[in-house]
């Protein structure tokens, strides 16, 4: 019993990880319309910022807002410079996420002559082990699971009660009709960039700090975990998001307890395929934070 | 109509000349090789390093380019094969059998002057080496699998013993090993991947035999965010000793140990691919290195490292750091695969020169005779003295860098084990070796080779 519950615990950090990254790359999506399959290597470029600054004697938890600033620039001009011109030619979805492979084929192979093909980590303290009936976590493990909340709420907050969230779910739901309504879209998406870029590069970090240890080929795995979550939840749904990252995080965890570790990722991708047999649109569709303002 | 019918043809006929003609000298001048059955050709040759430069084992690929790299200075330091260049390309396979299909595809296809292949590792031999051996093409893999110990592929060679040696010797270690009592329980903590899973049949069978307990058997997804639940498992089971391999994974996974474990580190025995920079670098930042350097064994195979041969590839490899990117060659100067496989590349440079040809289906029997020798060969240590040997109408025998070598009829060569650590600057540290009655007793119990 006792290795469930830690493993429920367990879960709930692999779920933080994944839904700080998970929102940012599904609201790219709901309101950017666009699959960005580069979002793993933005986390990784973003990861070894913070690993510059934190080498420089500077706290992790510090460094993450260089990430979080590097994540928010990169994206930013990821979608100036290569994805929003593409989209004005009126480049179909498909032919936009094979751009974005390319982009992330590009940051790869960028990024591995500077750090090289080594794997780094932080210099972070993980504090106290808390042990609590079965659960035993670090107070760093803590700390990445508040900052989780904070985001996810934070995330909440500007859809719910921001004029700019509200202009995001009216550009999501229909932005020829958002533009005629005044809503400047082109403005609002290069903010969608910039927040979502953030939240990348906020994702980057902790999930270097959770893997102890990250390298340029860590962003593609990243991104199998953030997609799955993504679509679990409902494509383009923040909150779906959430709920497929808190879905996805505990039942690995919980069928590496039960069955083998080499079965957790099957588990985890065959409630998805159950998910997408019995409700295609997945969970929260329709009725997430990017559902039409009411 | 009859007149013109002549003209077309005619214009046709000049045509299709030019075109024959500028077609010929396009490929004469893209080919840069001149394969014959006799004669070394001109033109530069090339080593491919097809190897996972990428992926979880992406460590793999630099140690043998940088082998690849010692062994084409030397070799053109000297003159050349016949005055003909060699340089080194690596073909990322990314350690997946799909992807590596293609990139041995488009190697062969791309380049005529293909000498040699050196890398394909367990992740993508099963793959490679047919492709590779229907084109003629000489190749020292990195393989332990056991499907290669009586390989009929005659372009194969592989100068490492199959990896049920390596799970025999890890488990020597852990019975026999220095600096503690014989291990009685013991976790098997290896990736999910082809090339890792190769280790645990044999480790099973042996260590139920010998009747050490098993404690846990896991086999990992490699590459994972983290093994957190994992971990809990295989602490549950209270082991003494962890075997394990976990490519660019073990950091993740001995961190969780230690912080799981009350911040102690539980004793871990390495298989020979664990003694690497990379590996050693990730898991020492990982738990720390009073840690490593308390908890940390190996088994590496036994090289020489030492004399003309040796000092050669040093050489080679100091002159070869400038090549090597953000990486220090260096670090690979005691690394049996960066060894082996410049021995594999200047055995082939030499076969090639005492064949007098570019053609594989001529030299590759070569490498075999000047692998192991014959009688009255002239022992060579590098390639300068085979090719002066060689120039002299002497048969040669090439003990290299690593040593010895003595190809079976199924072109295997190995050396035996070492039980090693490393130092804290990742140096390999020989603590010991195995006697040939106790590596008999572990083969004998986990069934042969």
């Amino acid at each position: 019993m006792e290795l469930y519950v830690a493993a429920l615990g367990f879960g709930l950090i692999s779920a933080s990880v994944i839904a700080i990254a998970a929102v940012g790359f599904t609201m790219q999506f709901g309101i950017a319309n666009m699959i960005n399959l580069a979002y793993g290597e933005v986390m990784i470029v973003c990861a070894y910022v913070a690993l510059y600054v934190n080498q420089r004697g500077v706290s992790v938890w510090a460094s993450m807002i260089a990430a979080a600033l590097a994540g928010a620039v990169l994206s930013f001009v990821l979608n100036r410079f290569l994805y929003a011109p593409f989209q004005r030619k009126g480049t179909n979805l498909i032919g936009m996420v094979i751009i974005s492979l390319a982009a992330s084929l590009i940051l790869a192979n960028i990024l591995l002559p500077v750090v090289g093909y080594d794997t780094s980590s932080y210099e972070v303290d993980q504090g106290p082990l808390l042990r609590w009936y079965g659960l035993v976590l670090t107070t760093a493990q803590i700390a990445i699971i508040f900052v989780a909340a904070i985001l996810m709420l934070a995330v909440h907050g500007l859809l719910r009660y921001t004029r700019l969230g509200k202009a995001m779910r009216a550009t999501a739901a229909n932005p020829t009709l958002a533009r005629n309504c005044g809503i400047p879209t082109q403005r609002v998406i290069d903010l969608v960039w910039l927040l979502t870029g953030a939240l990348c590069g906020v994702a980057g970090v902790v999930a270097g700090m959770n893997s102890e240890n990250f390298a340029v080929a860590s962003g593609a795995a990243y991104l199998i975990t953030i997609i799955a979550a993504a679509v679990l939840g409902g494509a383009g749904q923040p909150y779906g998001a959430m709920i497929g990252a808190l879905i996805i995080g505990i039942v690995t965890e919980l069928s590496a307890a039960a069955i083998a570790p080499e079965y957790k990722e099957v588990v985890a991708f065959a409630i998805l395929v159950a998910v997408m047999v019995l409700r295609p649109q997945g969970l929260l569709a329709r009725r997430g934070a990017l559902a039409a303002a009411g | 109509m009859n007149k013109t019918q002549p003209s077309v043809s005619h214009r046709f006929n000049r045509f299709g000349l030019i075109s024959s003609v500028a077609a010929i000298l396009v490929l004469a001048a893209c080919g840069g090789s001149t394969a014959t059955s006799g004669g070394l050709g001109s033109g530069p040759l090339l080593v491919g390093v097809l190897a996972p430069f990428s992926g979880a084992d992406a460590s793999f690929g630099p140690r043998y380019l940088a082998g690849c790299y010692a062994a084409s200075l030397s070799i053109n330091g000297a003159g050349g094969i016949g005055g003909r260049q060699v340089s080194c390309q690596q073909f990322d396979t990314k350690g997946e059998p799909a992807d590596a299909v293609p990139a041995a595809n488009s190697m062969i296809a791309g380049n005529s002057n293909l000498m040699g292949v050196v890398g394909c590792t367990s992740d993508e031999a099963s793959t490679v080496v047919p492709i590779l051996d229907r084109s003629h093409i000489p190749m020292f893999c990195m393989t332990g699998q056991s499907e290669f110990n009586k390989s009929t592929a005659k372009y194969f060679h592989r100068l490492v013993p199959a990896d049920s040696f390596d799970a025999y010797a890890m488990i020597g270690s852990a019975l026999f090993g220095p600096g503690h009592a014989p291990y009685k329980s013991v976790a098997l903590v290896f990736g999910d991947d082809i090339g890792s899973q190769t280790f645990v049949g044999p480790a099973v069978a042996a260590l139920t035999k010998l009747g050490v307990t098993i404690a846990i058997n896991q086999a990992i997804k490699l590459g994972a965010a983290s093994y957190r639940t994992e971990v809990a498992k295989m602490l549950l089971t209270k082991p003494d000793v962890i075997l394990t391999e976990t490519i660019g994974s073990a950091g993740t996974y001995m961190k969780e140990v230690k912080q799981q474990n009350g911040g102690k580190v539980i004793p871990f025995i390495g298989t020979s691919a664990t003694i690497d920079p990379v590996w050693f670098k990730q898991v020492r930042d990982a738990i720390g290195l009073p840690d490593f350097l308390a908890n940390y064994q190996a088994v590496d195979l036994k090289l020489t490292l030492s004399g003309s041969g040796y000092d050669e590839f040093v050489t080679q490899l100091t002159a070869a750091d400038t090549k090597f990117g953000g990486s220090n060659a260096l670090t690979y100067k005691g690394k049996s695969p960066t060894v082996h496989l410049y021995d594999g590349i200047i055995m082939t440079a030499l076969a090639m020169v005492a064949a007098n040809s570019a053609d594989p289906t001529v030299y590759n029997p070569k490498i075999i005779d000047i692998a192991n020798g014959v009688a009255g060969a002239t022992v060579v240590s590098t390639f300068k003295e085979g090719v002066d040997a060689l120039k002299a109408g002497k048969t040669i025998r090439y003990v290299g860098a690593a040593g010895e070598n003595n190809f079976n009829q199924y072109n295997n060569s190995q050396q035996g084990y070492n039980l090693v650590t490393m130092d804290k600057d990742g140096n390999e540290v020989v603590l010991g070796s195995l006697t040939q009655a106790q590596t008999q007793q572990i083969i004998d119990a986990g069934g042969g080779a």
